[in-house]
């Protein structure tokens, strides 16, 4: 376990936990130990209880031979890098049916057959999995106020990047390019300003600039992504888009 | 992140409801309207959006796939 990799991990869980989305009611202890920038048994305890999260690490560790709080595992999960890629899809597979809470097992098999097996276990795939084989919605053919709704919560419950403007009191003007759901399909929309809240008081926020660029969740910015990391995301979110739109495409 | 979760509408005005999930515990403000889901429902929320609707033979199996995978560890 490395310190730097749960507070990693511990920054992106944050904020849906805090809505009452995912995992347990310990938000105490996760801003806590954030703002101490030490991370606790007490915190170490909340992360191991998330329903999906967790168990996504330990599929990553496993396959690859790290720490589930190795920095590059976390890294991997919320952000993406090249240990994404030696998770075999069989294993994700496996590991969807038989260790992840929440999922249709009859969605999961239609998805990954859709999908010629070709998956990684990266958080904004799994979200826009999620939506992707909800069977009510029938995917591609749900009307114009539901894909508004659908985009904003995939484009929320995603780890998405901005481009710091401006920096104020408790919050960022960031531009960053939203994930936008259109006729069935998944994309990334023009790029826009927005406001998200952010924390002076976990690292490194204290210091954050006009030109960094930040990991957003739910409205929050949860890091600052370093050059490689911001090249990732977006490769690995593009990757995600393209992957779950022949899905969408297969099933019209 | 947010996980999918199988609940059961227990309050519901105007499209937004107060759910209840099988882990006992329950989430407000639910945006139910695009399901179109009626107290008593079984609904498949995710994050404050609710994906679909479920039987209740669809809940009951999902509430027994959502437990089996506790019993073997899935919280970690």
């Amino acid at each position: 376990m490395t310190r730097e990799g749960v507070l990693f991990h511990a920054k992106h869980a944050y904020m849906p936990n805090t809505l009452g989305y995912c995992g347990p009611d310990e938000k105490g202890v996760i801003q806590d130990g954030l703002e101490e920038g030490k991370p606790g048994d007490g915190m170490v305890r909340a992360l191991q209880r998330f329903e999906a999260a967790y168990p996504f690490l330990r599929l990553i560790a496993r396959n690859t031979g790290r720490e589930v709080f190795d920095y590059a595992v976390p890294e991997a999960y919320w952000i993406g890098n090249s240990l994404l890629d030696r998770v075999p899809p069989p294993d994700f597979y496996s590991f969807s049916h038989r260790e992840l809470q929440g999922k249709d097992q009859v969605k999961v098999r239609d998805l990954f057959k859709g999908l010629d097996g070709m998956a990684k276990p990266h958080h904004s795939f799994y979200v826009m999995s999620t939506y992707a084989s909800s069977s009510e919605l029938d995917g591609p053919n749900v009307e114009n106020d539901s894909e508004r709704k659908l985009g904003t919560l995939i484009d929320n419950c995603r780890i998405s990047w901005g481009t710091v403007q401006a920096v104020g009191g408790g919050e960022l003007k960031v531009r960053s390019r939203p994930v936008e759901l259109s006729g069935g399909r998944l994309a990334l929309g023009e790029p826009r300003f927005r406001s998200v809240r952010y924390n002076r008081a976990v690292k490194p926020f204290g210091s954050v600039k006009k030109g960094d660029v930040v990991s957003l969740h739910w409205g929050y910015a949860c890091d600052v992504l370093n050059g490689e990391q911001a090249v990732n995301i977006a490769r690995y979110t593009r990757w995600d888009i393209s992957r779950i739109n022949r899905y969408l495409a297969s099933r019209r | 992140m947010c996980i999918a979760r199988v609940g059961r509408v227990a309050e519901v005005s105007r499209g937004r409801a107060r759910v209840e999930f099988f882990d006992g515990r329950s989430l407000g403000d639910v945006d139910v309207g695009m399901v179109q889901a009626k107290l008593g429902a079984y609904v498949e929320v995710f994050g404050n959006l609710a994906l679909s609707k479920l039987s209740v033979s669809e809940a009951r199996a999902r509430k027994r796939a959502w437990d089996e995978v506790s019993r073997k560890g899935g919280q970690g």
